[in-house]
């Protein structure tokens, strides 16, 4: 007599998908569908970091987040794409064959705009985890505080370089089309984009270091467009002084104070493009020198601010 | 007007770190004064200069803006309003209250720093700094007064109020011809020019109205601005969600 | 013979999981072994020592922490994390050194912190997404982690809503679920069940026991409620002032006294004298009740109890044999 074989031994019954199985409804009641492991992938602390600045930037452009929170950049970004758009349009229909406004020139001309950028990009990217204590959250995972801070930094300057980076770019296609001479519009963008890049480093910089001294999102706009403004108007008005005094080269200095006015005169003298004020043009290599010193301490200084900050404010 | 809340908005206002600002903007601009004085030797036009312009057009509506958002805002925005809500008190005397704190600290912080750089910086027998006085006493009043309402209205006072104050009063109002007479600033300088007389013109005060039209637009916008505020503030919702 | 009868009655009574469930991350030790091993952890800020000498080994399962605020948890949980270096002294987490391997620790602990830590404008889907994440997962594993760990803690629907209109009890589990949405081998819980309704606690006092006991992830939780403590924890540790009180496992702790309980109906005194007279100790409250407790030297002692109450011919209410309480912890250390 055979007996009958049992079934070979296969995979155990697998439990019911959870959910479909319907369990008791009550609001309040915590079900035991059972917990599944997670053996897959886990990434390192760059991943991390890439991921946490990618948020970043796609979070001051109000991507993934409500519409309101949509308008105030996408609205700069609109003001700032307009000019080059009317000037790549005058130049062709006026055939000319010079831009009346180099890339670097229209950094300095359209402060505000970029002013108003980082006024409201910075206190998103860091007031809103310090008022809300999220701190700990991120502390308690595998980074390091400098990660976080470097991430968020990361992600303004990114979304800061792209504002300014756009419409210089679209400026040159504006000059292609017009037919204005390739080689020239070609160096003048690169230069156009460097002095985006240094420009969007040092506001990401300033503009997070003072957003990060406050917990409130509208202090920090504040403070930030004060803060600016107010460098500008005094940039401006020592140099006025320095000028009546008959100082010319000093008068010049009266822009290391003002970042709009410190990475104009970068560009000045590394590239040899056109300054955005003339009086106030860098001639001189030891002027250039100093705001190549003063920029530098400037990055260190406001970013050893916001290291200061975090590791007061970061705690658990 | 309630004297507890009106102590209760100074220590909050002064306690925190916008004080900080409030205390160092007009420290700048008395440092630039005895600068400008220095260079150009006390001239009126250097004077007049620095005042009309970065005076008036910058300092005197971001410091007012941080004022009129300060005394208010922030207890909106974290929702501790609500005890002061709860009480029985009138919503007009909080508003009145609250105004009246924001704009003594408007006088003390931005409009007497105001006089003083003007005479540090160069005048003559007080003339230009009173009438730059007058002028920042009526701007400010409601350049606050619009700032304490719009905190009331919107949870983003301070980036409309920014909007306004850099974008409309600043760069449009120097561009565009019609602004210039919806502007507060025009308006606070009109009694300015009318008291400078002959010398306004040579000093470099000039407003884009007449005296009487610029008075009467400012008491609108105050008393427009006080009552939208109480009003407002009678039907107040707190959102949770920022 | 019979057949043998295949084990499916067997398999379908358990839930098998998809993994093992004793698989570790990569690179992690097994468990064998205490969880949490602190070697003389001292840590002092200036002049302010907040824990001290503090050697202590807490076993895998549930390890209740106890201590007055101020008494060093969130200093130790700091240190335990990597976060903090401790002065002097060395603490190894599931094996792990936490002066040196702090990043390895945080790839496979969870925390759930007591304060406040939500933004109020995301939803909680959304956020635990975006914390799986950060912990290291791909995006397609967070999002389907966070999905699991958001059911798993009881938020069906309102996972979609801002966390802003939550209530407290919603705000707790979603702290929770982003504890463990990343699979750690051990949770840090500090006071989990702050302002939740009594079935709230209930339910997340069950969570815990079953994280702890079935699905293979160790607990370490803060609270100041040793009844809840008593019936979660295998293990209870005391800390005062940054020193430690007493490391006990919570059987030993709420064994069977060697104490009766007896309540009888009147002439307590009486009978209390004729125990005292036949030598056994007697405590008597002093309010006058009839309620006393006699230590159980031995065994015929119930039977005095019993001979005496007959005697003087009064009721019996109870004699009962008491267990003891956590709370005699403290009271042990006020004194």
């Amino acid at each position: 007599m055979s007996a009958p074989t049992p079934p070979p031994a296969g995979p155990p019954a697998v439990p019911p998908a959870p959910g479909t199985g319907s369990p008791e409804r009550r609001a309040d009641v915590i079900h035991d569908i059972g917990f599944r492991h997670y053996a897959g992938e886990r990434f390192g602390r760059g991943w991390i970091v890439r991921s946490l600045l990618v948020d970043t930037v796609r979070g001051v452009f109000g991507i993934g987040r409500p519409a309101r929170t949509k308008v105030m950049p996408w609205v700069l970004v609109g003001i700032l794409l307009l000019p080059p758009a009317i000037i790549a349009l005058s130049v062709l229909l006026t055939g000319g064959n010079e831009l009346p406004m180099s890339y670097t020139e229209f950094l300095g001309q359209f402060q505000l705009p970029l002013t108003l950028f980082v006024a409201g990009a910075a206190p998103y990217a860091v007031s809103r985890d310090l008022r809300h204590g999220v701190m700990p959250l991120y502390l308690s995972r595998p980074m390091v505080r400098t990660d976080y801070v470097l991430a968020r930094l990361g992600g303004l300057v990114i979304a800061l370089f792209a504002v300014m980076a756009l419409p210089q770019t679209l400026l040159m296609v504006g000059a292609l089309l017009a037919e204005l001479p390739v080689g020239d519009q070609l160096v003048g963008w690169a230069g156009g984009l460097l002095a985006s890049a240094l420009l969007a480093l040092l506001l990401g910089v300033v503009g997070l270091a003072i957003a990060a001294f406050t917990p409130r999102r509208g202090l920090g706009v504040a403070a930030i467009v004060t803060i600016l403004l107010v460098v500008t108007g005094v940039s401006f008005a020592l140099s006025g002084i320095a000028l009546d005094q008959g100082a010319d080269e000093l008068a010049v200095l009266g822009g290391a104070i003002d970042p709009y006015r410190l990475v104009d005169g970068l560009a000045v003298w590394i590239l040899g493009v056109d300054s955005t004020i003339p009086e106030f043009a860098v001639t001189q290599a030891w002027q250039g020198g100093l705001f190549a010193l003063t920029y530098i301490a400037a990055i260190a200084a406001f970013g050893g601010l916001l290291m200061l900050r975090y590791r007061k404010a970061a705690r658990l | 007007m309630n004297p507890v809340v009106m102590e209760l908005t100074v220590r909050g206002l002064l306690g925190r770190r916008r004080s900080l600002l409030l205390v160092v903007l007009p420290l700048l601009l008395l440092g630039l004064a005895a600068l400008t004085r220095w260079a150009s030797e006390g001239s009126i036009n250097a004077s007049s200069g620095l005042i009309g312009n970065f005076g008036m057009g910058t300092l005197l509506p971001l410091m007012c803006l941080l004022i009129g958002t300060g005394v208010i805002g922030p207890e909106i925005d974290d929702g501790s309003i609500v005890y002061l809500l709860a009480k029985p008190v009138p919503r007009r005397s909080i508003l009145l209250a609250k105004l009246a704190v924001a704009l003594a600290t408007t006088v003390i912080f931005a409009v007497l720093p105001i006089v003083a750089s003007t005479a540090i910086a160069g005048d003559e027998d007080l003339r230009l700094s009173s009438a730059y006085g007058l002028a920042a006493l009526l701007a400010g009043f409601a350049y606050t007064t619009i700032f304490v309402a719009l905190s009331v209205l919107t949870r983003n006072a301070v980036i409309v109020g920014l909007l306004y104050a850099l974008l409309w009063e600043s760069v449009l109002g120097g561009y565009v011809p019609g602004v210039r007479n919806v502007s507060v600033r025009q308006w606070a300088l009109a009694p300015a020019e009318e008291m400078l007389g002959f010398r306004a013109s040579g000093w470099g005060v000039s407003s884009a109205v007449t005296m009487p039209v610029g008075l009467s637009l400012l008491a609108v916008v105050v008393i427009g601005a006080t009552w939208w505020g109480i009003a407002k503030l009678k039907t107040l919702r707190l959102a949770a969600a920022d | 013979m019979p057949p043998d009868t295949p084990p499916t009655s067997a398999a379908a009574a358990t839930l098998p999981d998809v993994t093992s469930p004793t698989t570790a991350p990569a690179g992690v030790p097994a468990p064998s072994g205490p969880s949490i091993v602190t070697s003389r952890v001292t840590k002092t800020f200036g002049h302010v020592t907040a824990l001290s000498d503090l050697s202590v080994e807490m076993p895998t399962g549930v390890v209740g922490l106890v201590g007055a605020n101020g008494a060093g948890k969130s200093t130790l949980i700091k240190i335990l994390l990597g976060l903090l270096p401790p002065t002097s002294g060395s603490a190894r987490i599931l094996g792990l050194d936490a002066a040196t391997d702090g990043l390895a620790i945080r790839q496979v602990v969870g925390y759930m912190p007591e304060s406040d830590c939500l933004p109020p404008d995301v939803s909680a889907t959304e956020f635990v997404v975006h914390l799986a994440r950060m912990s290291g997962l791909p995006s397609a594993a967070a999002r389907e982690r966070a999905a699991d760990t958001l059911r798993h803690v009881g938020l069906y629907e309102e996972r979609y809503r801002p966390i802003g209109g939550y209530s407290t009890g919603m705000k707790q589990r979603v702290k929770l679920a982003q504890a463990l949405v990343h699979d750690p081998r051990l949770v840090l819980l500090d006071e989990p069940t702050n302002g939740l309704d009594p079935a709230g606690r209930d339910d997340m006092l069950e969570l815990i026991r079953r994280i702890g006991h079935e699905f293979g992830i160790s607990v370490l939780v803060t609270s100041h409620l040793l009844g809840e403590l008593e019936r979660i924890a295998d293990h209870v540790v005391v800390i005062e002032g940054g020193v430690l009180q007493r490391s006990t496992s919570t059987a030993e702790a709420t064994a069977l006294s060697g104490v009766v309980l007896v309540e009888v109906t009147e002439r307590a005194d009486e009978v209390v004298a004729r125990l005292r007279a036949a030598g056994a100790q007697v405590e008597t409250a002093d309010d006058g009740g009839g309620l006393f407790s006699v230590a159980l030297t031995d065994e015929e002692v119930t039977g005095a109890i019993q001979a005496t109450v007959a005697d003087l011919g009064v009721g019996l209410i109870r004699m009962q044999r008491r267990r003891h309480h956590l709370t005699e912890l403290f009271r042990e250390v006020a004194r």
